[in-house]
Formats: structure tokens, C-alpha cells, sequence
């Protein structure tokens, strides 16, 4: 909604200037999301009366003025000799500048000594104004201008002004007209509202019809309760006087012609769209007076509006029509078939109140948003039909020279009752936390025009508080107060929100299991990147081809901004490889991520949400170094798995197991299932299909893990627990097996675990060798085995005797060849 | 024996300089060997000690000694200099050159921001906790006092998935949707625990808007919720200033202005002003909304408004977080570049 400062001041008195009104405003709950000066041609220059003049004691070709500017008395230094005392001239005040003239800069005046006199201000000539008079000297003014006056004013030129441009509230429908930020300004400022010079009723002894001119039918008062109609005769269609003209271009509405602009700047002015018809052009019954129906529209019915579009119309639409065709389409925009043109002579004024949810519905379904049916869906005063009809047909006798026909159509079969609220002023006071008298209260909801119901307030004693309850009507004009918790917004407002004091916290503890899943995501998070991975954020929103990568069944959106976003992600794993992607577009060729999110499956009654942890690796392992032979080393499957191994350890997870897949998802080209207890399945590691690196634009080998956060802290063990440190020596014997391709680490470790050889702490693998006398098809595996005793330094006989087990079990078990 | 006695100064003379003129550590191994070895000369001395007469033992004794302590102590000081010479590299390091670094991640800034503003929250008994994405329109907005026409719930402007609810007899059909705000959680937490309740929600919401400088159809919010006995329009600003000066420093000015949503009244809007607005030519800069709970919303969950009173308040985590390091685009948190990712 925009409006300006000198408008408002038409309805309310007020001092503060823009940036101070906008301040207020914005505190009120108005919020100002601009401010748009309008400066006068000729700021800071005012009508003044020569009162003296008299030569200058130091110099003989200036003279020695008083002027009356309005306000005070002021002594000029003046150059010219052209005027005398009881002339009017232009005065500029110290501190404003004169227009710029092309050539020369703007000149600002200040108060200064001229030949040891000060002058306070300069008298203008027309050339120093821009003024195309041809005097020399000061320009000399109309006896009967007003002393005190703004120039600008005087010559009948735009004065200075500002536009604010307002964000309002959609509950407050009220604001968006003119007439309703005054009614918030008098009711801060204590001022009274002039809500307008409108005389009472221009037809106050007339009778409420329109004399057999024309007739109104509401076939459906549900959509329509109130449409009333006014007929101006004779009047001349042109264009609008330049106030007006002004005005609007101020507001940012384009003025078309007196008729259409008075309906807009009534709208503006109170918040009632108006729309005005070529009466000739509406049509009548055979033997009938012409007719407004307002009817829903026919199933197939086309409608112009005056924008020259057709539209289809459907029977939730609300016409206005006359008996042969549709003329407007209520509440949006009125049609190219009745609208006002230059030889129109004769008027019907539409202003009705429209239902807004309907008018909301048409507008979106025909994609036909006009200011007119903004205000009508938020909701417009039902109490102002009729005064915005008068006030529009009062403007229109004005400025368009019509006649009104005696009369007016008002038909409002259900009128609406006036909303009660009662108020409680100690809940008032409790819940903003202040201490306001009963009456401070009254008064403020008293200013905002509700009024107090209670015949004879019962005598308030000041021993039995609380005060009892007050019940207060609310206007038309305020359909957003419906309960009293409504009525205590209205007393902060006004009391001011920064006068409510703030009080420290205080209060219950809160309690939610979810306290310390939070705490073990974050957790996890510090984990993860203490790995060395970045945290990311990938979009929830993902195409349905990304989301088949790892999904047979994606979640679906219904209305999806693109095809590019029409999936819900059941896996953070295409979010990671599009980061890759974006990195390796950006020449960051070696990345490390990992991301902690919710994920999307397809479940009953409704999709689950579990949250996941994925990683992704690429590039190189270790940051850039300008030294050393493993400085380019690529990252690897083993890599990954390392990743995973400490990041389970610190979580407390044992007994992870890493089942290689047979048949990989097409995901990766090799993968393996990682499991708890090998039965709980957590997740799956492996290596990115090369087929989609080149899809993703991903150079290097991509290494991928995912596994279920949910699951994964569900199990996790937070409690530790302290092993005593082993006090006696440990002796290592190292082992190399030649053992089949086919044999794994863990069949080695089950193999040993059989034997349940006494004192082995620990086996570690520390090398793996194929080649050079190895058989093909077979790998050397070298593992160190760990003996110790916790009471006591083992001999050698006794490691002989444990570890010769060990190696025969691994002879036995997995045909492993000893190599010496 | 006095030709022992006065041997022996030359004697010791000669082995100082041969110590002190070692060149290296194997030819300081000679020398010690030479002179003071088991093999050396001054040992050899002390075994001669025997041919003294008896009286004149000690005197030599003490001699030998002092003369071998002398020359010990120049074996370690030469020592030590030929340890250091050898242990200088050829060439001098150059202190300047990058070290070798370790890999270690940073935690995302939106992670960061949300964890300082949990950290504030739990100084003053907040805990944390959470509700689903998908949400049904009833706890999205008609609990929450949505009108039913309200533009909010357009496929315009919200995401609906393809697939309806099953939940329950009631809930069947229902269209399910992403959340656009975290105040459904509200509801969820209200339903299941009786007051009083004292909540902080983070989370990922949704709206249907294209990206942009300043938009992402995922972004993040973090929704407190206070509901106690006599919980006043007072304690929700104390609370917001405590949170607001811990977050954005203790410089910072809040002002609350009046605003509308549908599940508080009265409702606030929260600007604050810093050395940060300043520097964006900005007095006040809008930051979170607010309001306390509507008497409508208590109802829909089974409280008694007369009872219980409470405020709500909400705010974006990528406009606090853009706002705390000037970035100027929220794509930026969703693209995980590494050049922006190390930055904090």
C-alpha cells in the first residue's frame, strides 16, 4: 500500500516528518519498506511582505530590508531596487537551495554579513528561480498572496511530499486505504480523524431507490450480501484535474480519465474498490429498467475483461451481468463491454462487498490479480458501501460536472451484527506483563473506535481487583479482532512494545527425549570432520533419475517446482556426487564430505524419515606437500574403510562386518553391505560406477559410504570402561601365509579365533604381497601375532607352543603355505 | 718418582689439544682412547702408582685424578661440539616453506550457527527437540490457526506429495506435505507432554520457491516455544535479548514490532541494530518473528488458555548466518564448495 505524508494530513494532524512517521508506522505495525521523497521545485522559498527598506549603512548599491515571512520578522541585504515595502516577494530561508540553473551549481543560502549587515535569506528574481518572467530585479508577486505561503503553493505547483510505501499485514484489511493509517494516526496521537468534508447524504430526503432508472437482483447473497448502485447523469469524461493526477502518479496508479481515477482514488482512500458502468450500455429486460445481476457465471461462459482478455468462466465465479451478458467479473475487473469511455455521459457506480475467499479463488484460478480484488479477498469494510458511493459520487458531481439521480440502490438483504468482545483487564495485564489502569485500557481500544457497550460501568473498587470485565463493540472495519486476546494485542500496540519491560529468563527446565540425539549428531558431526571430511548440506529436493540411483521407489512430489526437484532424496549419496560435480567444476580436484541428513522411504501409513550419514572421497589423500613420493597418492577403497573403522570405533560400535556384494546396485562397480553383528544391516561402502563418474563429470576414482545415523546411535555404546595395562612384556612372532586370492582377511581371523591359543592379544595384518615367487592366483599375507600374559613374562617355550598351534590351524584351514 | 709428577703436566698438555683438535667424532674416539681408554696413558699412570713410596701415593693420586677430570670434561665439551656440527642438515631449513598439513573438515557454517544458538537457548533451560519433515495440513496449519483459504496452504506455495496419509481413520487421504515452518513441531510436542514445555526446534522446512540469491526451496529454521503459568509478553523479551546479545554480541539492540501470524497473538516481528546492520547501511534489520501462543492453538491441543500462557518465536538459520558473515547468497550453503566450506 503506498501513500504519502501530505494525504494522511488530510485526514489527521501531525507534525513529524517522513522519516519520523515512518518510525511510528513502522512500530504500529505498519511496516514502511520505502520512502520516496517528492521534493517541491521550491523547497525552503515562501511568499514575504516587504515590511522596510532602507539604504545599507556601508554600501551604497544595496539596500537594507524587513521582511514578515509568516512567522517572524527577518532582516535581507538586498542588490535590487525594484520593490517597496508592502510588495510580495519570494523569500529563500537560510538553509534551502536554489534550483539549479544548467550552468551554474545549486546554490545553498546561508545566514551571513554582508558589508557588516547579516542577512537572514535572499530575495529571488525570476532568473534566480528559473522563471521565465522578464524583470529585472525581484520578482514582484500578486497582491493577494498569502504571506507565509510556500511558493510552490503560490504558483499552484506540486508541493514537497513523500510516498510510503507499506507492507501490510494480511489480517489487517483495514490498512489499505488512506483512511485507515489515519484512523492508526489519530488514535496514537490522541487527534481527532476528519474522516471527510462529505456532506452527511447527498440525497439524505431522497427515497433509497433508484426511481425507475434501474434495478439490482443478488441471485446469490452468500457471494454478494451488499451491492449498492448510484446513477450519475451528463457528466463530462476527461481528464482529471492535476491534483488528482498528481496524487495518483505519487501512489503509483495511472490516471485514464476523471471517472475511472475518482473510482481508484476512492478506493485508495477508503479500502472499497469501486467500479463505474456506461449505464447505456447495461441493458434491460424487454419492458424493464436496466438491471445488474449478480449471478455465478454459466458452466462455458467466456468472459472480456477490459484488459482485452478472454477468459472461461466457471459456475464458482461471480458475474456481474445484466439481463443479456456478463459486464464485470466481480471483485477483479470490470469488462471491455461496459466500461467508461470519452462519450459516455451516464453513470451506475458499483460498490459492493464481495465474499473474499470466492473472490480469492476466481482471481488465482484466472491468474487475474488487480488492486481491486486484493482488497476484496482480504476483506473490505461492509460498513463503507455506501459512504465510498457517496464520497465517489460526490467527487464525481466536482470534478465531472454530473447530476446524481435522486437515490440509491442498497441491497444488503442480511445486514451484517457487530462483533462483541469482552475484556478482562487483569489478563490483559498479565499476559503483556504490565500494569495498566482499567482505564488507560479503555481509552486506547476506545481510540482504535470500538466502543464500550457497558451501560453503566459497575464502580470500580480499588480493594477487590480485579476490575470486572468490559465488553466493547467492534467496527466493521475490524474483522481481525475476534477474541480478547486480539483486544491486548491492540493495548500493546498502542501502549508501545518497548515500554513493556523485559524480564530475564526464567521458568521450568525444558525436557525432550530428542536432547540427547542432538547432542550425539553433533557428536558426530566433530567426528566426522575430524577425519578429515567437510560437513555439506544437499538439497532434500532431487530429480527422480538421481533418486533411482539408489531407490526403487522414490517419494514423490505432487507439485515439483521441475523435473530437476521432484523426488524426495532416499539417499544423501546423489547430493554428495552433485557437490562433487560442482567442486570438480571449480578445479577443487580433491574432496572429502560428508553429510548428516534425513532421507525419504516409501512406508505405511506414511513415508519414514530416517537420517543418514554419507561420505564421499575423491582426488588425493593427503593435502598438497612439496615434498615426499606418496605426496600425489590417490585416495582408496582402503582409505574409505579406515574412515568408517575409527568413526564406528569412537561411537562404540564392535563387531562390524564388511560383506563384500556379489552383485553391486548399479551404484557402484564394487561394494560391500556393512553389518552389526553381521546380521544388522548399517549401510554399504564401495566404489561410484565409472559409468556415472562420467555422467557426474567425476575424473578420479569416487569412494562412497552411507550408513543409518538412527540405526547407528541406536546401538552405539557411550559407557566406557578401564582395562588395567598390561605389566609384562608382549612377544611378537610374524607369519607370512601364501594363501588363494580367495581367501579373506576375516577367514584368516576366523581360522585363528578357532584355536583359542592362549595369550594372543592381538593379530595385525602388515603385509599383503603378490608377484615374485608367488603362485598365480594366490597372495602372500603377512601378520603379526601378539602373546602376552597378564601375571607373568611368558617364556619361549611357551610362545613356541601357542603360536605353532596358531600356524597349524592356518596350514590346516586355509591351505596356507608357510613362507619362510 | 718425581719425574712422574713433573711428566705430568706436559703430559696432560699434549692430551688437551690432541681432545681439542679432533676433527671428528671417530678421531675424539682415538684421542679418548689414547689418553684416558682403559688402554690410555693416564691410566697406565695410576697403574704405576704402586712404585711410589707410600707417603708419597696420595699426593700423585690426586694429581693423576685432576689431570684426568680435566681432560674428561674436554672430551665431553668436544664432544658435544663435534654432536652438534654433525647434526646441523647440509643445507639450512627454510622455516618459511608450507608444512606438511593434516586433513581435518570443518563442521558446515549453517551446523555452526544452529549449534551457537542451541548453545544460548540451553544456558537458560531449553532443551532440544524435533518433528517430522512430512507433515499432514493439520498439524502444519490448521492446528497452528491457519485460515482454511489461506494463501499459505497453495500448491503455490507449498510442496504436497503424490501420495496421501494412511495414519489413521481421521488422518486417511490426507494430503501430506513438507513442512514449511518448524511451529508444526509445536503441535507435536504440545500433544504428547503436558505443560509446563520449554523447546528449541531446528530443522530443514520447505517452501516452493525457486532458488535464488534469496531463496532455496530447503532451508533451515529454529522454532523456541516457552509455556509455563503466567508467561508474559515481558519474558519473551528478556528471553529474545538474552538469546539475540549471545549470538550477536552484547552491543546488539532488539525492537520488537507488532505483526500478524495466525498461531500468536499478540505477534511480533524482531529487528535488531549492530556494529553488523551499520555496516550494511541498515538501522534495523529484521531477524525473527514471534508472538505469544494463541489461546486457539492452546485449545486444538488440549490446553487450557486460562491456564497457561506462552510465547513462540522463529527464525531462518541462513538469514542469521548470512547476516553473521556477509554472504550474500544462500546457494552458497547448499553448493558445499570447498573454498567456501573452509572459510569457516
Amino acid at each position: 500500500m503506498k501513500v504519502t505524508r501530505n494525504w494522511l494530513r488530510q485526514y489527521v494532524d501531525f507534525d513529524w516528518p517522513a522519516e519520523e512517521l515512518a518510525e511510528r508506522l513502522t512500530l504500529l505495525g505498519l511496516e514502511v519498506e520505502g520512502l520516496h521523497p517528492f521534493a517541491s521545485e521550491f523547497e525552503g522559498i515562501v511568499v514575504a511582505e516587504v515590511l522596510t527598506r532602507d539604504p545599507h549603512p556601508n554600501a551604497d548599491k544595496l539596500t537594507l530590508c524587513r521582511v514578515q515571512d509568516g512567522r517572524s520578522e527577518r532582516q535581507i541585504v538586498c542588490g535590487a531596487h525594484n520593490f517597496h515595502p508592502g510588495d510580495k516577494v519570494p523569500l529563500i530561508l537560510p538553509g534551502a537551495t536554489l534550483p539549479a540553473v544548467a550552468e551554474r551549481p545549486p546554490l545553498t543560502i546561508k545566514v551571513g554579513k554582508i558589508r557588516g549587515c547579516e542577512s537572514h535569506g535572499m530575495l529571488c528574481s525570476p532568473q534566480e528561480l528559473g522563471l521565465p518572467d522578464a524583470i529585472e530585479g525581484i520578482l514582484i508577486l500578486r497582491p493577494d498572496a498569502q504571506v507565509g505561503q510556500s511558493f510552490a503553493e503560490y504558483l499552484g505547483r506540486a508541493d514537497s511530499d513523500t510516498t510510503l510505501d507499506l507492507e501490510i499485514t494480511p489480517n489487517r484489511p483495514d490498512l489499505n486505504s488512506v483512511l485507515g493509517i489515519a484512523r492508526e494516526i489519530a488514535a496514537v496521537t490522541g487527534n481527532p480523524l476528519r474522516s471527510s468534508t462529505l456532506p452527511d447524504d447527498p440525497n439524505a430526503a431522497a427515497p433509497a431507490t433508484l426511481e425507475g432508472q434501474a434495478a439490482v437482483r443478488l441471485e446469490d447473497p452468500d457471494l454478494c450480501p451488499r451491492y449498492v448502485a448510484r446513477i450519475l447523469r451528463g457528466v463530462r469524461v476527461g481528464p482529471s484535474p492535476d491534483w488528482l493526477r498528481h496524487l495518483l502518479e505519487k501512489v503509483g496508479v495511472r490516471a485514464i480519465n476523471n471517472i475511472v481515477d475518482i473510482t481508484n482514488y476512492v478506493m485508495l482512500e477508503t479500502g472499497q474498490p469501486l467500479h463505474a458502468f456506461d449505464l447505456q450500455r447495461i441493458d434491460a429486460p424487454p419492458d424493464g429498467l436496466p438491471t445488474i445481476v449478480v449471478r455465478r457465471a454459466h458452466p462455458g461462459e467466456t468472459f472480456t475483461t477490459l484488459d482485452g482478455q478472454s477468459h472461461a468462466l466457471s459456475p464458482e465465479m461471480l458475474l456481474i451481468a445484466d439481463p443479456s451478458k456478463g459486464i464485470a467479473l466481480a471483485g477483479v475487473m470490470g469488462g471491455a463491454n461496459s466500461e467508461i469511455h470519452d462519450r459516455t455521459v451516464d453513470v451506475l457506480l458499483e460498490s459492493a462487498w464481495f465474499l473474499p475467499t470466492n473472490i480469492r479463488r476466481t482471481a488465482k484460478a484466472l491468474g487475474l490479480r488487480t488492486d481491486a480484488s486484493y482488497r476484496f479477498e482480504r476483506g473490505v469494510d461492509i460498513g463503507l458501501t455506501d459512504w465510498a458511493s457517496r464520497r465517489a459520487a460526490q467527487l464525481m458531481i466536482e470534478l465531472a460536472g454530473g447530476q446524481l439521480v435522486a437515490g440509491a440502490i442498497d441491497a444488503y438483504p442480511r445486514p451484517v451484527v457487530p462483533t462483541r468482545i469482552s475484556l478482562r483487564h487483569h489478563k490483559a495485564n498479565q499476559l503483556l506483563g504490565l500494569q495498566l489502569q482499567p482505564e488507560e485500557m479503555n481509552l486506547y481500544l476506545s481510540q482504535l473506535g470500538l466502543r464500550s457497550i457497558d451501560r453503566k460501568p459497575r464502580p470500580v473498587s480499588a480493594e477487590t481487583a480485579p476490575a470486572a470485565a468490559v465488553t466493547f463493540q467492534i467496527p466493521s472495519w475490524r474483522p481481525d479482532l475476534k477474541r480478547e486476546t486480539d483486544l491486548f494485542e491492540e493495548i500493546a500496540r498502542l501502549h508501545g512494545i518497548d515500554k513493556i519491560p523485559a524480564t530475564p529468563p526464567r521458568g521450568a527446565i525444558g525436557a525432550h527425549p530428542f536432547d540427547m540425539v542432538h547432542d550425539q549428531h553433533a557428536e558426530t558431526r566433530r567426528l566426522l570432520a575430524s577425519l578429515g571430511l567437510h560437513e555439506a548440506q544437499g538439497q532434500t529436493l532431487i530429480s527422480e533419475t538421481a533418486a533411482r540411483l539408489t531407490a526403487a521407489e522414490p517419494v514423490l512430489l505432487q507439485n515439483p517446482l521441475s523435473v530437476d526437484m521432484n523426488a524426495l532424496r532416499p539417499s544423501l549419496l546423489p547430493g554428495l556426487l552433485d557437490s562433487l560435480r560442482h567442486n570438480l567444476s571449480r578445479q577443487n580436484t580433491d574432496v572429502a564430505l560428508f553429510e548428516i541428513g534425513r532421507v525419504f522411504v516409501p512406508g505405511d501409513p506414511r513415508p519414514g524419515e530416517p537420517r543418514h550419514v554419507a561420505l564421499a572421497l575423491t582426488g588425493r589423500r593427503n593435502p598438497a606437500f612439496w615434498q615426499g613420493d606418496d605426496r600425489e597418492s590417490a585416495f582408496d577403497l582402503h582409505d574409505l574403510k579406515g574412515l568408517l573403522e575409527e568413526f564406528l570405533e569412537q561411537l562404540g560400535l564392535r563387531a562390524i562386518a564388511y560383506q563384500r556384494r556379489d552383485n553391486p546396485p548399479p551404484l557402484f562397480i564394487e561394494c560391500a553391505d556393512i553389518k552389526l553383528g553381521g546380521k544388522v544391516p548399517l549401510g554399504q561402502m564401495g566404489q561410484l560406477h565409472p559409468v556415472l563418474a562420467r555422467q557426474y563429470d567425476l575424473r578420479h576414482r569416487v569412494f562412497l559410504a552411507e550408513l543409518n545415523l538412527d540405526e547407528l546411535l541406536g546401538r552405539c555404546v557411550a559407557s566406557r570402561q578401564f582395562k588395567t595395562l598390561p605389566t609384562y612384556p608382549a612377544v611378537r612372532r610374524d607369519v607370512a601365509l601364501v594363501v588363494p586370492d580367495s581367501v579373506t582377511h576375516d577367514a584368516v581371523l576366523a581360522a585363528v579365533r578357532q584355536t583359542r591359543a592362549p595369550f594372543l592379544e592381538q593379530v595385525e595384518l602388515f603385509d599383503l604381497f603378490r608377484g615374485k615367487n608367488i603362485p598365480a592366483a594366490h597372495k602372500s599375507l603377512a601378520y603379526a601375532f601378539t602373546y602376552r600374559s597378564a601375571d607373568r613374562t611368558l617364556t619361549d617355550a611357551e610362545v613356541n607352543a601357542t603360536h605353532d598351534q596358531v600356524v597349524k590351524r592356518l596350514k590346516q584351514d586355509l591351505g596356507a603355505a608357510i613362507r619362510e | 718418582m718425581p719425574n712422574l709428577l713433573s711428566e705430568l703436566d706436559p703430559l696432560k698438555q699434549t692430551a688437551l689439544a690432541e681432545l681439542q683438535s679432533a676433527a671428528d667424532l671417530p678421531a675424539l674416539d682415538q684421542a679418548k682412547g689414547a689418553w684416558i681408554g682403559p688402554h690410555g696413558r693416564f691410566t697406565g699412570l695410576m697403574k704405576q702408582l704402586g712404585a711410589l713410596p707410600k707417603e708419597a701415593r696420595p699426593a700423585a693420586g690426586k694429581a693423576i685424578n685432576a689431570a684426568k677430570g680435566e681432560l674428561e670434561a674436554a672430551l665431553l665439551t668436544r664432544r658435544s661440539e663435534l654432536e652438534s656440527r654433525a647434526a646441523l642438515p647440509a643445507e639450512p631449513t627454510d622455516f618459511s616453506a608450507p608444512g606438511r598439513r593434516r586433513a581435518v573438515g570443518r563442521l558446515h557454517p549453517l551446523t555452526q550457527v544452529t549449534e551457537d544458538i542451541v548453545r544460548s537457548f540451553r544456558k537458560i533451560g531449553f532443551v532440544v527437540a524435533d518433528g517430522p519433515e512430512l507433515e499432514d495440513d493439520y498439524h502444519c496449519f490448521d492446528a497452528l490457526n491457519t485460515p482454511p483459504d489461506h494463501p499459505a496452504r497453495d500448491t503455490q506455495d507449498t510442496f504436497y506429495l503424490a501420495q496421501t496419509s494412511n495414519a489413521t481413520p481421521s488422518e486417511a487421504g490426507a494430503p501430506l506435505l513438507l513442512r514449511t515452518h518448524t511451529s508444526s513441531v509445536q503441535i507435536r510436542v504440545m500433544e504428547r507432554q503436558p505443560p509446563p514445555i520449554r523447546i528449541l526446534v531446528p530443522g530443514r522446512v520447505y517452501r516452493r520457491d525457486n532458488a535464488d540469491a534469496t531463496h532455496n526451496p530447503t532451508f533451515h529454521q529454529i522454532e523456541g516455544l516457552y509455556v509455563d503459568h503466567g508467561v508474559t509478553v515481558g519474558d519473551l523479551k528478556g528471553t529474545v535479548e538474552f538469546v539475540f546479545k549471545e549470538l550477536l554480541g552484547a552491543d546488539v539492540q532488539i525492537r520488537f514490532r507488532p505483526h500478524y501470524f495466525s498461531y500468536t497473538e499478540p505477534s511480533f516481528e524482531i529487528d535488531f541494530s549492530s556494529a553488523l546492520t551499520r555496516k550494511l547501511g541498515r538501522t534495523w534489520l529484521e531477524i525473527a518473528g514471534c508472538g505469544m501462543v494463541h489461546p486457539q492453538v492452546f485449545e486444538n491441543v488440549g490446553y487450557d488458555p486460562e491456564e497457561w500462557t506462552g510465547w513462540a518465536f522463529g527464525f531462518g538459520i541462513e538469514r542469521i548466518a548470512m547476516i553473521r558473515y556477509a554472504i550474500n547468497d544462500i546457494r552458497l550453503f547448499y553448493e558445499n564448495d570447498l573454498r567456501f566450506l573452509r572459510q569457516f
